[in-house]
């Protein structure tokens, strides 16, 4: 049952819906700005803005770590999205988008940041980021004087192998507050007087995400925090990393009864984890190290969601993961992104005829690696509908670009990709 | 099994332990084994294993990154007993991650499959400069140079960076090696380097036939 009220448009939620049900809408549904994992770089949506004559403004910077761009209410229609994020408040810096202020990128671009989007430029040129906004905190981002996006400083305490504690790393894991619940709710209401289907991030629910193991929105972080001494763990601490999400899944799933409690199954789709298992030509760990030490907890927070909620559920890994997309189906995801097909054994037509039963795909829409930041708009073209062709058929697709568009990325290219999914729809 | 002391060393490193590999190379040493011995015959031979499993898929990133710990931490006990020209007989290596990118799991599994293989590694680390790779070719005359990139964004330092070598009137004193998630041959072609690699076994591979052709 939702609380939608019968003057809004339901039609992109209905295509969406149909899409993740496996069954072919009347469209290919879009997301660009949905999650954290398929968004644009601000740069280019502040492009976009230009291109399709929309009012001059400055783009919110709503997610610092890898400076993605608020795609607002008018550029979301200029687009065809049909996809609302709800995304939670907090930043991956732990500071919260709640108030804005201008600030202009190594770049020269002004954009907006929130109040707690505290920085310093150092001797090298390079802007460092301090966690929660604290300025008297070691910085926990580093953004190259030449880079586009922050990078993680790896503040790693001396490791004592007799001394560590699994409570260490679950220092940023807690249960939400009353407060944080209303703000789901009123972003949740927001979300729905759109019409788009809604996509939740759920927090503190990724295992082992390396972009959160260094814990960037902590001030002092302890435990396991640097991402090399991170892998070795999975092969020397296996226990250890058992117990660390053993104890955040136990804190997630009293998470989802309270996110549930507030907002029953009005959300679509929800994001829980970004853990990247594959390379571009391989795999960060064996699938029997993804059964060991993943699966378990995958199928607890899997299990919850699809007992207690229609929620689909969405996971996000980069790179050549084929050899684990049987397991993701079997630990209870719904929903597969960014299918990198660039990546090796990830050949579109393949995984559609493999997994596409299971498995709806969100993502492998046009290559963010080749084709979108450095091929003509014919390739772009080309490619975009080569990819609707494949993956649309018999539903089970959400477009959208492998993985974030970045930053260099022609606008034309991002036109080009937008005009060739409504190219399609229109045949 | 009665494996000698070499068997158990190479063994040990191969399986990532650390501790057992320190208490094999002590052991080897009091025993009388010259530690040329212990590296050629057991070290250099194990991460060899180590390597051609990753290349094949029976080991990852964190198995790989275990059994470079071990070489490491055996190759530390034996560094003060040897020449320099023993423990890097292979060649020297200048590697980093190119301006602008600051991911460093890739080029780390590499540097220390170098070191693994007998190179002189100098780890420049990330966001290197078009100038800072000049100034290390000046300073350590390697015989390779060897660069990575994760992001689209960044990896036209790459270019950059051989571009600089070139003005620098340093391109035919060094060879470069290229890898990254988004390099492919055409691309190393395209940016002026002489190789390129898409794992870190390859990359050794290639480093020394790159040498050896040098």
């Amino acid at each position: 049952m939702t609380n939608q009220t019968p003057e809004i448009d339901t039609t992109c939620r209905d295509r969406v819906l149909t899409a993740l049900d496996h069954r072919e809408p009347d469209r290919v549904p879009i997301d660009f700005g949905g999650t954290p994992v398929s968004g644009i770089h601000v740069s280019v949506v502040a492009g976009l803005r230009q291109h399709y004559g929309l009012e001059p403004r400055l783009v919110k910077v709503h997610e610092p770590y890898q400076m993605l761009g608020l795609i607002d209410d008018d550029l979301k229609q200029a687009m065809g999205i049909d996809v609302e994020g709800v995304v939670g408040r907090e930043t991956m810096f732990g500071f919260r988008n709640d108030s804005w202020r201008p600030w202009a990128t190594p770049h020269g671009l002004e954009v907006l940041v929130s109040d707690d989007f505290q920085t310093m430029v150092d001797d090298r040129g390079d802007t460092l980021i301090y966690p929660k906004g604290n300025r008297s905190a070691p910085p926990s981002g580093r953004m190259p004087k030449t880079g586009f996006f922050f990078d993680t400083i790896v503040r790693q305490p001396p490791i004592e192998e007799a001394q560590l504690d699994p409570v260490d790393n679950l220092e940023e894991y807690d249960l939400l507050a009353e407060a944080d619940l209303d703000d789901l709710d009123t972003d949740l209401r927001e979300a729905e007087a759109t019409g788009r289907a809604i996509i939740a991030v759920l927090p503190g629910m990724a295992l082992g995400d390396i972009a959160f193991v260094p814990a960037p929105g902590l001030e002092h972080p302890r435990g396991i925090r640097d991402v090399t001494e991170w892998y070795v763990s999975l092969k020397k601490r296996p226990d250890y990393v058992r117990r660390v999400f053993a104890a955040q899944v136990e804190i997630a799933l009293e998470n989802l009864a309270l996110i549930h409690g507030r907002v029953g199954d009005r959300y679509d789709a929800v994001m829980t984890c970004g853990t990247d298992f594959g390379t571009q030509t391989s795999a960060f760990c064996s699938v029997d190290t993804f059964e060991d030490l993943w699966s378990p907890y995958y199928r607890q927070i899997n299990d919850w969601i699809h007992d207690h909620t229609t929620w689909k559920t969405f996971k996000h890994s980069c790179g050549s993961v084929e050899r684990f997309m049987r397991s993701f189906v079997d630990c209870g995801f719904d929903i597969i992104n960014p299918v990198q097909c660039s990546a090796t054994h990830m050949e579109a037509e393949h995984l559609k005829r493999e997994y596409g039963r299971d498995l709806v795909f969100w993502g492998g829409g046009v290559d963010t690696q080749h084709t979108l930041p450095f091929g003509s708009p014919d390739e772009v073209r080309e490619q975009v509908l080569s990819r609707c062709e494949v993956f649309g058929t018999g539903g089970g697709f959400v477009f959208n670009a492998i993985h974030n568009i970045q930053a260099g990325t022609p606008v034309e290219n991002v036109v080009a990709v937008v005009d060739a999914v409504q190219e399609f729809n229109r045949n | 099994m009665n494996m000698t002391l070499l068997e158990e060393l190479y063994e040990a490193i191969v399986d990532g332990d650390d501790d057992l590999a320190v208490e094999l190379t002590r052991k080897g040493l009091d025993d009388g084994i010259q530690p040329i011995t212990l590296i050629d015959d057991a070290m250099i031979p194990a991460m060899t294993e180590a390597g051609r499993r990753f290349e094949t898929e029976e080991y990852f990133v964190p198995e790989l990154l275990v059994a470079g710990r071990a070489i490491k931490a055996g190759l530390e006990i034996l560094r003060p007993l040897l020449s320099a020209g023993d423990l890097h007989h292979a060649g020297r290596v200048v590697i980093g991650t190119v301006q602008g990118d600051l991911h460093d799991i890739g080029k780390n599994l590499v540097a220390v499959m170098f070191e693994g293989a007998g190179f002189d590694v100098i780890d420049m680390g990330t966001d290197v400069s078009p100038a800072e790779v000049v100034a290390a070719i000046e300073e350590h005359n390697p015989d390779l140079v060897a660069l990575s990139a994760l992001l689209t964004t960044t990896m036209l330092s790459m270019q950059a960076i051989i571009e600089a070598i070139d003005t620098a009137g340093l391109r035919d004193d060094v060879r470069v090696l290229v890898g990254g998630a988004p390099m492919n041959e055409e691309r190393a072609k395209e940016f002026g380097a002489d190789a390129y690699a898409d794992n870190a076994n390859a990359a050794v591979r290639t480093a020394l036939e790159l040498v050896a052709a040098a």
